[in-house]
C-alpha cells in the first residue's frame, strides 16, 4: 500500500520535473502534427461527463471537479485546434441539471459567468486565432448576469471564423428539435412580401387556372364525373408527382395520429378545412412558402448547430453508454460514438488519440474501397491525398 | 502541455473567483502556449507569407517529420489493432462455444436468470448486406432474434433496417418467425403469440392462434420494423402538417411544445395504424394482458457491427437509450456487417444489466 503511494508521489515528481514536461510537450506536438497529416474530423461532440464522480473518488468538492472538468477541456481543444479540427461542441449543462443541487448549479453558473467574462477580457488574443464562440441552448433559462456574460462573449467573436467552439448550455436535443420545428413552421407562416408573387409564378411556369380550365373541360368532354376538388388540391403546388404523394402520405399520418386526436388538435378534419380553403383563388390570400418544399435539410439548417459541418464524432467519457439528449438529430448515418471509460477530469490526448487514430483508419479505408465500409461520400480532404498512400501496409 | 508552476497560477486564480490575476497578467501566463499565429493558416494577408519564407527550411522539415510520424504511428496503431482483432475473434469463437442456445428456450432462460434488470424494449440495428439472398438471411436473424428475445422475455423488440425492405414483406416474415419459435418451442401452444408491425402498417397477428383457447403460455413478442423513413423524414411530414396548419391559421408556432412533438412522433412508432379488422381490435382491447401499446423508448440498442453508429435511426426516442455494439470500440473486421450471433445479443443483456463479463472483453 505505502509502495504505490511513493511510487505514485515519485511519477508525479518526475513527470512534473522541467525536462520531462518538456519531452512530453513535444511529443504531444508531434503526435498532434502527425495527426494532421490524415484525414481529420470536422466537428466533434464531447459529453463531459464524469466531474462529480472524479471529485468523489478523489475526495474533493464537486465543484472542484468541475473545475478539473474545465482544465481538461482546455487541453482537449488544444488538441482539437491544433489537429485541424473545425467544429467542437460540448455538453456543458442540460436543461435537466436544474434539477441537481442549488449550490452545484449555482456554483456551474458562477463558473460559466467568470469564464466567459474572462474570456471576453482577452478578445484580442481570440481574434487573432479566429476562434468562435457560441452557447446553444435555452438562454432564456439563464440568469440575466450569466446571461450578459454570455451574450458579451458570443458577440465578441461573433466575426471570427474558420474555428467555432459550440458551448451547449441549458440544452436538451428535444428541446432543439422542438425549436427547429416551431422555427420552420413559423418562417413558413410568413406570407411572402407582394412582390414576391412574381417569383413564386416564374417557379411554376403553368398557370393553375388555365389547367384547372383545362382540366374542366376535359372532364366535361369525356362526361367523367370525377371530384374536381382532388385534381385541383393536385395542381396546387408546382410538382403535381409529389404533391400527390406527399399529400397521400398525410392522409396516412393523419389517421394514425386520429387515434388521441382528443390530447392533441383535431387534425384530421381542420387540415381539410384548411385544404378547402386553399381551393379558392388564391390572389387576394396572402401567399405563402409551399410547405412541400421542407425538407430534413430544411429542418437540419433550423437546428442550432445549422451552419457547421456534419458530426464526425461523438465522444462521451466516464463509460455511460447513452447519448442523454445530446446531438440526437445530429448523430446522423456517418457520425461514430465512442463510449469511453475515462472521467473527463482525467481525459487527455492518451485517450484521445486512438480515437481519432481509428477514425483515421477507418475513413482511410473507406476511401480506397468505398464498398466495404458503409456509403462514405468522403468529403476532399486535401492534406490525406498524398499520405494515404503511405498507410497501405497495413 | 501546461507546465505546473503556470496551472497553480491559474487554479488560485480560479479559487479566488478570478480576482487574482489581472486580464494581462493571463495573458502572460499564456502567451508560451499560444502558436505562433503565422502557422495558423488564415487569409493570406502580406505578413502572412513573409513569415513563411522566413523559415521555410524549418517548416519543411517540420512537416517532413510529421509525415513520417503519422505513418509509423499508423503502422504501429495497425499492429495493435490486428492483435486486437485476433484476440477478439478467438475469444468470440470460445464465447460462442460456450454460452450456445441449442435452440432450447430454458437455456436462453438459465442464461439471463442471474441478472438484475432485462430491457423492456430492446432495439436491434441490422443492414441489409449486398449479396442476392440478402433478405432471407435477414429475415432468418430477425426471426433469431425474435426467438431470442422471447425466451428470454423482453416483451418488445425493434428492427431498424434503413432501407425499409422488410416493410414489405410483413407476411412472409411473420411466417419465418413462427416457423423459426417452432424450432425453439415446439408444439403451437407453447409458443408465444407474436405480434408484428411496422409505423402505418396494420398489426399483423395470426388470428386462430389468437383465438386459441388452450394455450399453455401468455408469453407475447411484439415486434416492430424500423426504416430510416420512420426517423427523420417523420419530423418533416409533422413540420409540413404543422406549418399548413399555421399557415391556414389553425395553429400559433407557439403552441408547439415538446409534449406535442413527442406525443405526435410517439404515436407513430408506438400504435399500429389500425388493427387488421374490426374484430380483431375489439379482441384486443377485450383480453387483458394484450397491451397494444409498446414502450416507445428503447431500454437498450444494439449494433451489430464493427462500430457505433446510428445509421440514420429514428433520432427521437434514443435519448436515454443504452447502447451497445459488439464489435467492440476498438475492434473490428474490415467487412462492416458482423453476423448476428447469440453471444452478442446475450452480451448485450450482459452489459445493460451491469454485470461482469464472464470470459474476456
Amino acid at each position: 500500500m505505502s509502495t504505490s503511494i511513493h511510487l505514485s508521489r515519485f511519477r508525479k515528481w518526475l513527470l512534473a520535473s522541467p525536462p520531462m514536461e518538456f519531452v512530453i510537450a513535444q511529443l504531444r506536438e508531434l503526435l498532434v502534427g502527425a495527426i494532421r497529416q490524415g484525414p481529420v474530423p470536422q466537428h466533434i461532440a464531447f459529453v463531459m461527463d464524469g466531474n462529480r464522480r472524479f471529485a468523489r473518488s478523489h475526495g474533493i468538492e464537486t465543484v472542484e471537479g468541475h473545475n478539473m472538468g474545465f482544465e481538461a477541456l482546455a487541453r482537449i481543444l488544444e488538441v482539437c485546434y491544433k489537429s485541424g479540427v473545425k467544429v467542437v461542441t460540448i455538453y456543458a449543462f442540460s436543461i435537466e441539471n436544474f434539477k441537481r443541487s442549488k449550490f452545484e448549479v449555482d456554483a456551474l453558473m458562477e463558473m460559466a459567468r467568470v469564464k466567459l467574462s474572462q474570456m471576453a477580457q482577452h478578445g484580442e488574443i481570440l481574434d487573432r486565432y479566429g476562434a468562435k464562440v457560441r452557447v446553444l441552448g435555452r438562454l432564456d433559462m439563464l440568469k440575466p448576469d450569466v446571461l450578459a456574460a454570455v451574450n458579451r462573449a458570443v458577440e465578441m467573436t461573433s466575426g471570427n471564423g474558420e474555428r467555432i467552439l459550440n458551448i451547449c448550455f441549458p440544452y436538451t436535443s428535444r428541446d432543439e428539435i422542438t425549436g427547429a420545428i416551431r422555427d420552420t413552421v413559423s418562417a413558413y407562416s410568413q406570407p411572402l412580401p407582394a412582390d414576391r408573387p412574381s417569383v413564386a409564378s416564374q417557379r411554376t411556369p403553368f398557370s393553375e387556372t388555365h389547367i384547372t380550365q383545362n382540366i374542366r373541360a376535359q372532364a366535361q368532354h369525356t362526361k367523367a364525373d370525377d371530384p374536381p376538388s382532388d385534381i385541383e388540391t393536385a395542381s396546387e403546388s408546382s410538382g403535381e408527382d409529389g404533391s400527390l404523394k406527399t399529400h397521400h402520405s398525410n392522409q396516412v399520418y393523419e389517421s394514425g395520429s386520429s387515434f388521441s386526436s382528443s390530447s392533441t388538435l383535431h387534425l384530421g378534419g381542420q387540415t381539410d378545412a384548411a385544404n378547402g380553403r386553399e381551393n379558392s383563388p388564391r390572389k387576394e390570400r396572402a401567399v405563402y412558402m409551399s410547405p412541400e418544399t421542407i425538407t430534413r435539410q430544411t429542418l437540419t439548417e433550423h437546428m442550432f448547430t445549422g451552419d457547421n459541418p456534419p458530426l464526425d464524432l461523438l465522444v462521451r467519457t466516464s463509460g455511460v453508454e447513452r447519448l442523454s439528449d445530446f446531438m440526437l438529430w445530429q448523430c446522423h448515418e456517418e457520425t461514430e460514438i465512442v463510449f469511453l471509460d475515462v472521467l473527463w477530469p482525467d481525459f487527455d490526448l492518451w485517450h484521445f488519440l486512438p480515437v481519432l487514430l481509428g477514425w483515421q483508419r477507418r475513413i482511410s479505408k473507406a476511401k480506397k474501397n468505398p464498398d466495404a465500409e458503409g456509403d462514405f461520400d468522403g468529403e476532399s480532404y486535401e492534406p490525406a491525398e498524398d499520405s494515404n498512400g503511405k498507410i497501405k501496409g497495413l | 502541455m501546461v507546465s505546473n508552476h503556470d496551472r497553480e497560477l491559474i487554479r488560485n486564480d480560479i479559487h479566488s473567483r478570478g480576482a487574482k490575476l489581472s486580464a494581462a497578467e493571463r495573458e502572460n501566463i499564456l502567451r508560451p502556449y499560444l502558436p505562433d499565429p503565422s502557422d495558423l493558416r488564415r487569409r493570406p494577408s502580406q505578413r502572412h507569407k513573409k513569415a513563411h519564407r522566413r523559415t521555410p527550411v524549418r517548416t519543411f522539415v517540420k512537416a517532413q517529420i510529421h509525415r513520417v510520424a503519422y505513418t509509423f504511428v499508423h503502422i504501429f496503431f495497425g499492429i495493435i489493432y490486428r492483435l486486437m482483432q485476433s484476440y477478439h475473434a478467438v475469444v468470440d469463437r470460445i464465447c460462442a462455444i460456450i454460452y450456445y442456445h441449442h435452440r432450447t428456450p430454458e437455456l436462453i432462460r438459465k442464461d439471463v436468470k442471474g441478472l438484475k434488470r432485462l430491457p423492456e424494449h430492446l432495439s436491434v440495428i441490422l443492414s441489409l448486406r449486398k449479396e442476392e439472398d440478402a433478405l432471407t438471411v435477414l429475415m432468418d436473424e430477425i426471426a433469431e432474434l425474435a426467438a431470442w428475445s422471447a425466451s428470454a422475455g423482453i416483451p418488445v423488440l425493434s428492427v431498424y433496417e434503413k432501407t425499409g425492405a422488410l416493410k414489405s414483406c410483413i407476411p412472409v416474415l411473420h411466417r419465418v418467425i413462427m416457423n423459426k419459435m417452432c424450432f425453439y418451442y415446439g408444439s403451437p401452444t407453447e409458443q408465444p403469440m407474436l405480434r408484428l408491425f411496422a409505423p402505418h402498417h396494420p398489426v399483423f397477428e395470426q388470428p386462430q392462434q389468437a383465438f386459441s383457447r388452450n394455450r399453455s403460455s401468455d408469453a407475447f413478442l411484439t415486434v416492430l420494423l424500423l426504416s430510416a423513413t420512420d426517423g427523420r423524414e417523420t419530423f418533416v411530414d409533422l413540420t409540413k402538417t404543422l406549418a399548413e396548419m399555421s399557415q391556414g391559421g389553425k395553429l400559433a408556432p407557439q403552441d408547439i411544445t415538446m409534449e406535442l412533438v413527442d406525443a405526435e412522433i410517439s404515436e407513430i412508432t408506438t400504435q399500429p395504424t389500425r388493427p387488421l379488422s374490426p374484430t380483431m381490435g375489439e379482441h384486443n382491447r377485450t383480453s387483458g394482458p394484450l397491451r397494444l401499446v409498446a414502450k416507445p423508448e428503447p431500454d437498450l440498442l444494439l449494433v451489430f457491427g464493427s462500430f457505433l453508429r446510428l445509421d440514420g435511426y429514428p433520432p427521437w426516442h434514443i435519448r436515454l437509450t443504452e447502447m451497445f455494439c459488439t464489435g467492440g470500440r476498438s475492434c473490428g473486421t474490415n467487412t462492416s456487417e458482423e453476423a448476428v450471433e447469440y453471444h452478442g445479443f446475450l452480451r448485450g443483456l450482459w452489459h445493460y444489466a451491469g454485470a461482469q463479463m464472464r470470459f474476456g472483453r
